[in-house]
């Protein structure tokens, strides 16, 4: 019978390497984002603050009930999370001609960002209960292919690029680590090679399709190419020490638009340099892995697809981010994972990271 | 897979921080770009004959730095300032600033003198007080024609947001009045800008290349200089017009040219300092202007209207004449006054017998009163008055340019549904337009204009003001050659008839201005007293009225008689009867304009002989055989306009 963990159990197998690795990251954020936010908008550190901590109740308290009751109910928590993603396309509120968000009064709920850990637990669930010894093929995949496309597809119709693409990754790679084919793969490859040209000319809207272009040649639209232009510009400036904490001004002084949510790894940069860059990417690096090491330890499918799924997931979100900031990727709204302003992309995360210290705490039972 | 991936992207940040960091740190760091506003001078404004009416003169501002300046030197400088301590920004208003937060540099007092200039430069303990040049508005004539010239003041808040797509910011000065305000657009030029790389403390970086930054756009463009405009004024004529005027308290006159309808002066009385104006005038200073009775900021040759009075009467002869509703022989008796009703017209004294001639010599009410009683005149002055101009602008466009207003009886019936107290047409309304009084209104520019047109043979001109406008190197840039408006649609006889008339109002013994005749220049014209107070009676045994209530002195007319070269109308206001106070003004203004202004070679008109002034003098005995004599002895209709026919403009 699964059965809750006390607290006293709990703190007993406390992973502390996974929560130091978060807590890092999110320190980080929060110092960041005073920096970014402390002459203009100084609330917008408060609202981050109450959310953290809103974040760290929920991550102790997923980590409390065993996973093997999310795993029971998880077809049931993927139905809830694809009803809000249809309802918001219905009734969400329109922010800059997405329909992204639920108005909730104080709290803008943004359910794509929990669809991306409820496609996980649901991918979990489907992985655990069939298992392969031999390898996964096309027949096998058909499923999975379902739990992450229709999200995929309803994210993408808000229209939020960023976050369909990162629950698409995220399940890729979900399923390509449950021994997914060689021969299955490639094939998928190719067919997805030749999937471009229809989806550039029809699923995509004519902002992204810009963005993209913009992104290969900066000199077509200027418009367009000034943001990543103006994030390239603040990186590069930080050079190898970087300018100080709170001496940023490139990016102050211009208003950046999404700047606390899509760019705050260029007021790093800019403050800190390259050391602090570094810096950030090991911490990244060692939450990423850890997770990955949790996986390797735990004790059941569900537990190792999970783990899987949140390292994808946080990695993926990471690579694009920084990759988008730092001119190498187009520009697609990705958040920084725990550094990010924004309450659902913190809540998620953290919701993510309760499952990864349940299954921790978990790996030496019965 | 992961370490990979966090490879390449530290790799890629070691790129663009290390390698290329330096790039992207000189492009970027601590630069701001800010476009400085380089100033445009003002255009000047010249008179006809080239002499700077207003021009940009350096000048010294005093600023203080709210955060830095302390309450002893700022006592120091109110003391150096002496009487122009006035004028100085309060200290209360200083520290507002400093606590405030913004801390803006503040204006403490504008131009100073030159050596309170070289005082402040030369002391050294004067923290957060400093002396800077500046460009101000001079007027090197004064109140010489002080509101057709105008004044520069700062913008308001308000002007700011409303007029920003012309590019006014706050600290900008306008143009408020005359040709300032009118002809803004031409003197101010266009503001140039600089777009400079400063740090974060606003200090310019000269490490920085500007054009690495700005990618879209130029980086400087000069400003170009204000154009200069060019008055038909002539400052010498201008000052004879103002001196002629010394004995008025509020009057207003205008003398124009006859071969080009251009103003050759144009006066109103009192007038303001426009350079006080550009300035800041000090509050106390301001207070007393605006509290001034006879309001000194009021254009009265161009924005206010006045009754015409007896300067009308030609207008309402000629409309009898035209008609045919009455003949010069025709005569009327004069006993003082004429009875409508209950009521009692008045004339100035008993006439006895009258003809048209001696109506308008003699100034005679009674014998317009009758005219203006007969049916259907009271639509033939307005229709002859519109044709001379009355009651639409004139065209010149300046300081609001009064319509004035001819009423008609469809007007006062029209009065009678809006007004309970009005009863509709009545022919004592007739009456008192036939005099000028009433609703009859023009402006001191209209009544010029009118007497121009007789002058000049029904040639009604478009009048003018601005003569050209020159670039600052001296281009022609525009250019407004004469213009006529129209042809008054009146017979030249009548015309003839009336010069006749008004050359008798001087030079006939009865005339009405016969005491101020000009000695050496004979001029021809209309004295007019139009009544302020209804219930007012001249001269007499009685106190004299309170100066609110004294009639308003016209004299209008044109000179030199035989061959007219320039029509003027001078009012007084309050100034009593026309004759005794407006004719001495516009006769002053004559001789002086001929024996000085004029070229010497051009001093010794024509005159209408003086055997013929005999004859006219003779012929003002009412003497009904003798009023037709001099038609033929009167001189010729002028011909001194034949040598510029008036050009067509290209708009």
């Amino acid at each position: 019978m699964p059965k809750a963990v006390s607290w006293r159990k709990l703190r007993f197998r406390f992973d502390w390497t996974l929560t130091v690795a978060a807590t890092l990251c999110l320190s980080l954020g929060l110092l960041n984002l005073w920096s970014a936010v402390r002459e203009r908008q100084f609330n917008l550190f408060a609202q981050q603050l109450s959310w953290l901590a809103g974040g760290a109740l929920l991550f102790l308290a997923v980590a409390c009930f065993d996973y093997r009751i999310i795993s029971r109910i998880g077809y049931v928590l993927y139905g809830i999370g694809i009803v809000l993603l249809v309802a918001v396309l219905v009734h969400g509120k329109v922010v800059s001609g997405s329909r992204r968000w639920f108005d909730l009064g104080a709290f803008h709920l943004q359910p794509s960002e929990l669809m991306k850990v409820l496609t996980i637990i649901a991918l979990a669930k489907y992985i655990h209960d069939t298992p392969s010894l031999d390898g996964r093929t096309l027949r096998h995949i058909l499923v999975p292919l379902f739990l992450a496309g229709l999200p995929v597809l309803l994210v993408a119709g808000q229209p939020d690029l960023g976050t369909s693409l990162i629950i698409g990754l995220t399940s890729a790679t979900v399923v390509v680590v449950a021994r997914l084919r060689m021969k299955t793969l490639a094939g998928i490859i190719v067919a997805g090679v030749l999937a471009i040209a229809p989806l550039w000319e029809y699923a995509l809207h004519d902002y992204q399709r810009n963005r993209v272009l913009a992104f290969i040649n900066p000199a077509l639209d200027p418009a367009t190419a000034w943001q990543p232009r103006q994030a390239m510009n603040a990186v590069g400036s930080g050079r190898f020490i970087g300018k100080g904490f709170l001496q940023g001004t490139q990016i102050r002084l211009r208003s950046l638009p999404a700047l606390w949510t899509d760019f705050p790894f260029a007021v790093w940069a800019e403050e800190w340099g390259f050391i602090g860059c570094v810096a950030v990417l090991l911490a990244y690096a060692l939450l990423i892995l850890w997770v990955l090491k949790i996986g390797r330890e735990a004790r059941d499918r569900f537990g190792i697809t999970v783990c899987v799924g949140v390292g994808a997931m946080l990695f993926w979100q990471v690579a694009v981010n920084i990759g988008m900031v730092t001119g190498l990727l187009p520009v697609v709204g990705v958040t920084l994972p725990l550094i990010s302003y924004g309450g659902s992309s913190a809540l998620t995360i953290m919701l993510a990271l309760g499952l990864v210290m349940n299954v921790s705490v978990r790996r030496f039972a019965y | 897979m992961v370490a990979l991936v966090f490879v390449a992207l530290g790799a890629r940040l070691f790129y663009l921080q290390v390698i290329e960091g330096d790039n992207f740190y000189r492009m970027t760091a601590e630069n701001i770009i800010r476009t400085v506003a380089l100033p445009a001078q003002r255009g000047q404004i010249r008179d006809h004959k080239g002499r700077v009416l207003a021009t940009m003169v350096p000048s010294y501002d005093v600023e203080v730095l709210p955060s830095q300046v302390t309450r002893e030197s700022y006592d120091r400088l109110r003391a150096l300032l002496g009487p122009d301590a006035e004028r100085l920004l309060s200290w209360d208003a200083i520290k507002d600033e400093a606590t405030s937060g913004k801390d803006r540099v503040l204006v403490g007092i504008k131009n100073v003198s030159r050596e309170v200039m070289a005082q402040l430069e030369t002391s050294l303990d004067k923290p957060g007080i400093r002396v800077v040049e500046v460009q101000r508005r001079h007027y090197p004539y004064g109140t010489l024609a002080a509101h057709a010239i105008g004044y520069l003041n700062e913008v308001s808040a308000e002007e700011v947001k409303a007029r920003k797509d012309e590019g006014y910011v706050s600290g900008d000065t306008i143009g408020r009045a005359g040709i300032e305000r009118q002809w803004e657009p031409y003197l101010r030029g266009q503001k140039g800008f600089e777009k400079v790389v400063v740090n974060r403390r606003g200090l310019r970086r000269t490490d920085v290349r500007i054009a690495d930054l700005v990618t879209d756009g130029p980086i400087r463009q000069p400003p170009s200089p204000g154009n200069n405009v060019i008055l038909t004024v002539d400052i010498d004529a201008q000052r004879i017009v103002e001196r002629a005027l010394r004995g008025a308290r509020s009057a207003a006159a205008v003398v124009i040219d006859l071969d080009t309808g251009r103003i050759l002066a144009i006066a109103s009385k009192p007038a303001f300092d426009p350079n006080m104006m550009s300035t800041g005038p000090s509050p106390t200073m301001m207070a007393r202007v605006l509290g001034d009775r006879l309001r000194p900021f009021r254009d009265k040759a161009l924005s206010d209207t006045f009754n015409p009075g007896s300067t009308f009467k030609v207008i309402t002869a000629l409309a009898g004449l035209e008609e045919k509703v009455v003949v010069p022989e025709d005569k009327v008796k004069c006993g003082g006054f004429i009875q409508v009703g209950r009521r009692r017209f008045r004339c100035t004294k008993a006439h006895k017998t009258v003809n048209l001639y001696d109506a308008i010599v003699q100034s005679c009410n009674v014998f317009f009163y009758d005219l203006g009683s007969r049916p259907g005149m009271m639509n033939r002055m307005a229709k002859y008055a519109a044709d001379f101009g009355f009651g639409a602008p004139t065209g010149l466009g300046l300081n609001g340019d009064q319509a004035g207003f001819v009423p008609t009886e469809e007007w006062h019936r029209a009065r009678a549904s809006v007004d309970k107290k009005s009863e509709g047409f009545q022919v004592g309304h007739a009456l008192n337009t036939a005099i000028g009084e009433g609703a009859t209104r023009a402006t001191v520019l209209q009544m010029a204009l009118i007497y121009a047109t007789i002058a000049a043979d029904g040639k009604l001109w478009l009048p003018q003001i601005v003569e050209r406008v020159e670039s600052p190197s001296g281009q022609v840039i525009e250019e407004f050659p004469p213009r006529v408006r129209r042809e008054v649609s009146v017979a030249p006889e009548a015309l003839a008839f009336l010069r006749r008339a008004l050359y008798g109002v001087l030079y006939d013994a009865k005339g009405t201005a016969h005491k101020a005749r000009p000695k050496h220049i004979e001029i021809a014209g209309k004295t007019g007293t139009a009544q302020v107070f209804q219930g007012g009676r001249r001269g007499g045994d009685e106190p004299p009225l309170p100066y609110e209530r004294v009639d308003h002195a016209w004299f209008a007319g044109f000179a030199p008689a035989a061959k007219p070269r320039i029509a003027f109308a001078v009012l007084v206001e309050h100034g009593g009867h026309g004759g005794s106070v407006a004719a001495p003004v516009a006769v002053e203004i004559v001789e002086n304009y001929f024996d000085t202004v004029v070229p010497p070679e051009e001093r010794n008109p024509p005159r209408v002989s003086h055997r013929g002034e005999r004859r006219l003098s003779a012929t003002a005995e009412p003497a009904p055989k003798k009023a037709e004599a001099p038609t033929a002895q009167l001189p010729p209709p002028p011909s001194s306009r034949g040598d510029t026919p008036a050009r067509k403009e290209p708009h």
